[in-house]
């Protein structure tokens, strides 16, 4: 794989750091080990899986490598190109909000980048031996940006009031396995699970919720102010969130890791056009800034000062089958679109080099939890297999489908005329439409998708991943109709494992019914892209694309 | 003059509550709400419904249109539904944002565009009426995008300079202020002033070909005297109507030259708001969209009547 490659170009900073983060990880597994094989010896009742030392939290460098010669201070401008649509963590789920809001509110886990939930606002926890009950210790001397202490009743409020859909948070169905948080004493939570969850741990992380003081949505009037103050424990705090203009951070002084953040603000510009973007790069109004279109990239690869830098993904795009469509009901056809289809054609139409081809998991996540390229089953491009499956289902003449694709995602433009020629080539003709988000949202919802592009990612877990999108309903929501006994008995499985290589294993059989049965293609993950001015340094791009790593990046002088 | 103000006023209420339901029925018939906006695809169904109710979207169409047009009646706009902020909060500075550069675009227009289409019009078809006609049709051809992006790369190539990324009100800095909207003013005002000429060119032309102005200066009357007394009172109606145009159309929001030049107006925030499906800053911003309009309206007719006692009469 293209991230792999660790001799090429600035990406190759990307791959060191990222080889560094998984020695650490390695460490932290064997340390795990032994503890737990040293309780056994003790005849302990209580599993300790993961207990962690604070010190040993830290080496795990939450947010991003520590940096040796740190110069502390400084206002970093960063340009967005996409507002947030609120700073809302409870209620908003846009991606475009958790990127920012991850600085300045946090859960208690960290989502390592290789799908390790690292311990945050907790310091450890340990697991009953049924893997029910999570007894989770709390990092001490923790305050809240508005002054008071976070204590485990803030804790217990904040997930209380998360896992309650009456409350209306997106997360609230990730929790829904969990049945009582309570508060043990001040220092300690337990959480109650109805069914064995191993990502329990990840699903406390920053995507959804965050700890706030107990009581603060008491008020009505919270569910609008939290948009505008900050209530959070993250190393930023909230200052100012001006709509169409920016977002201004800045340090929290009373930030419980000492030492860190460095930079003393960190100033968000809107700024919706990547033309004006790239001229403000130019002009050093800017000093950081994610682009996504590769034609944008290269208008700035030989500006002096400037570093372009590729970072792996947990993002995917993909091609989603609604089986409610008669033609898609049948897994042959779905498997001869997937034979038909040149993931690489489709890349390279889209995002040129910037981006990684996926079998069944985000590149992110391949080596970690994804089934090896080389055992996917149906993988295209085979015309011939493809037209047999075709005819063999009654369609030898093909048919005329609508693709969907989104207004706004500019990927899905040039990709939707490779995939007509594709798809061509076995007698089906597409017919384009291009819809609003809010439409596409819609259909989403009531599972009745269609044919469509998607573009979309998860934390970096296996279930976190694909259990909502592809477990039957009730307990998931099976967007695309798939209905597969199967896969969801796997996915139940895999949920409830802890033993990571069983896990593993489960996952790897679960991707094998995926990609055999086509609900969908995953086609690449499109690569962070960051260009940053020379004075930026230290700053590393988490995989979710969220910017944990700005609580690590100083300025130089 | 009384009585026609107060026919106006009422005339003017009557479109504006007539606006302000079709601007709830039409914000609301956009697919998607403000709910799946912020689902995106998380979520269950509970939650989803929890948040309906907590936006009053649960309430019959008729319900939640008395409960905003109530509250807007006492001056209250709600809250935007992403991001907490009273509605009135963010319109007020969108708007002043907006006014400024209408404001000045219209300055720039008028003060480059009349001497110009007054100039084109007294040389008719000679070489200055080419040159000016020139400047028009390319003013009148180019989109208002294309010019803004050559300016801005255009100065960064050449000086190396571009404007700040974050507004700064006229009233903390008026130096901030203006190397913030030179560049989109410049753009605005060179297209409208384009326009404003043609426009003028036209009126002048045909007020030269008026008998009475043909009968003045055969009468000998000094041609200042015709160009101020004769020519330029019958043109100054159609150039009154062309500023408040002018105004009308900036007010509207200039989505474009706001996104380019990241500047926090009206435009955008409208933009944002249909893409969240914000429904109280979508309808508040509207509706003052749809109450200035009708202000500039008043204020063009109320002038005619004060330069043109014909108008009064009729």
């Amino acid at each position: 794989m293209a991230h792999d490659d660790c001799s090429r170009g600035p990406r190759g900073a990307a791959c060191k750091r990222t080889r560094e983060r998984k020695g650490s990880i390695m460490t932290f597994m064997n340390v795990s080990s032994m503890r737990r094989f040293g309780q056994k010896l003790l005849g302990a009742t209580m599993l300790s899986l993961l207990a962690l030392s604070p010190s040993l939290a830290d080496e795990m460098s939450l947010y991003g490598p520590a940096a040796e010669n740190a110069v502390s201070g400084g206002r970093l401008n960063m340009g967005l190109l996409l507002e947030p649509p609120g700073f809302d963590p409870f209620h908003q789920a846009a991606d475009a909000r958790i990127r920012l809001s991850v600085l300045v509110y946090q859960g208690l886990f960290y989502e390592g980048a290789n799908g390790q939930a690292i311990p945050l606002l907790a310091e450890g926890f340990e697991v009953s031996e049924d893997g029910l009950v999570y007894t989770i210790r709390l990092r001490q001397g923790v305050k809240f940006h508005t002054g008071g202490d976070m204590t485990a009743a803030d804790v217990a409020y904040s997930y209380n009031y998360i896992r309650n859909p009456d409350n209306g948070s997106p997360g609230a169905g990730d929790f829904s396995m969990v049945s009582n948080v309570e508060v043990v004493d001040d220092s300690t939570v337990r959480f109650t699970l109805t069914n064995k969850n191993s990502s329990l741990p990840m699903t406390l992380g920053n995507k959804y919720g965050a700890v706030v003081p107990a009581g603060y949505f008491d008020d009505e009037s919270a569910k609008n102010r939290i948009n505008a103050e900050s209530v959070g424990t993250g190393p930023f705090k909230l200052v100012e969130f001006v709509p169409n203009s920016h977002v201004a951070l800045e340090r929290n002084e009373d930030y419980w890791e000492a030492g860190v953040p460095y930079l003393d603000a960190i100033d968000f510009s809107i700024l919706p056009n990547s033309a004006s973007m790239l001229v403000a790069l130019q002009n050093k109004r800017i000093d950081l800034v994610p682009l996504s279109r590769p034609q944008d990239v290269q208008q700035v690869s030989s500006v002096a000062g400037l570093n372009i830098e590729r970072w792996p993904s947990l993002a995917q795009t993909a091609i989603d089958l609604g089986s409610e469509l008669e033609q898609l009901s049948d897994v042959r056809v779905r498997q001869a679109i997937s034979l038909a289809v040149d993931k690489n054609e489709i890349l390279k139409a889209s995002v040129g080099e910037y981006g990684t081809v996926l079998g069944t998991m985000v590149s992110g996540m391949q080596e970690s939890w994804g089934l090896p390229l080389d055992q996917v089953p149906m993988q295209g491009p085979d015309i011939e297999k493809a037209k047999a499956l075709m005819a063999e289902a009654g369609y030898a003449d093909g048919f005329t489908m609508t693709l969907t694709t989104i207004n706004g995602f500019d990927w899905m433009d040039p990709a939707s005329v490779t995939l007509q020629e594709q798809l061509a080539q076995i007698g089906i003709t597409l017919d384009i439409q291009r819809v609003d988000l809010g439409v596409w949202v819609n259909n989403f919802r009531s599972s009745q998708m269609g044919f469509t592009f998607n573009d979309w990612a998860a934390q970096p877990d296996p279930n976190l991943l694909f259990y909502r999108h592809f477990h039957k309903k009730p307990d998931g929501a099976d967007f695309r109709n798939w209905n597969n006994d199967e896969a969801s008995a796997l996915l139940d499985e895999g949920r409830a494992e802890a033993d990571p290589a069983k896990r593993r294993d489960i996952y790897n059989r679960f991707q094998t019914v995926l990609a055999d049965t086509v609900p969908t293609i995953m086609l690449y993950s499109p690569d962070h892209v960051t260009v940053r001015s020379d004075k930026v340094q230290n700053f590393t791009q988490h995989p979710t694309g969220w910017y944990f790593g700005l609580a690590r990046t100083f300025l130089a002088e | 003059m009384g009585s026609y103000l107060l026919k106006r006023l009422f005339a003017s209420l009557l479109t504006a509550v007539l606006a302000s339901i079709l601007v709830f029925l039409l914000v609301r018939m956009v697919p998607g709400d403000v709910v799946a906006q912020m689902m995106g695809q998380a979520g269950g169904e509970n939650a989803a419904g929890a948040l309906r109710e907590f936006f009053g979207l649960d309430q019959p169409i008729y319900m939640q249109y008395l409960t905003w047009i109530t509250n807007v009646l006492q001056g209250n706009l709600g809250n935007s539904w992403t991001r907490g902020l009273p509605v009135t909060d963010m319109i007020g500075p969108a708007f002043l944002v907006t006014l400024e550069i209408a404001i000045l675009t219209l300055a720039v227009a008028t003060l480059v565009g009349v001497p110009l289409g007054i100039l084109a019009g007294i040389y008719e078809n000679r070489p200055l009426d080419t040159a000016i006609q020139t400047f028009n049709i390319l003013g009148l051809a180019a989109p208002v995008f294309w010019v803004g992006l050559m300016l801005l790369v255009g100065v960064s190539a050449v000086i190396g300079w571009s404007p700040p990324l974050r507004f700064v009100p006229i009233t903390r800095s008026l130096s901030d202020n203006l190397s913030i909207l030179i560049l989109p003013i410049a753009s605005l005002g060179l297209l409208q002033a384009a326009a404003y000429s043609q426009f003028v060119r036209q009126n002048v032309v045909s007020a030269l070909n008026q008998e009475y102005v043909r009968t003045a200066i055969a009468k000998g009357v000094p041609i200042r005297v015709v160009f101020f007394k004769h020519i330029l009172r019958n043109v100054l109606i159609p150039i009154i109507t062309f500023m408040g145009l002018i105004l009308i159309q900036i007010l509207g929001g200039t989505v474009i030259i706001e996104s380019l030049f990241a500047l926090p107006g009206l435009g955008r925030l409208l933009l944002t708001a249909i893409e969240t499906r914000d429904y109280p800053v979508l309808q508040g911003a509207l509706l003052i969209v749809v109450v200035s309009a009708m202000v500039v309206n008043l204020v063009v007719d109320l002038t005619y009547r004060l330069i043109d006692p014909r108008v009064r009469v009729a």
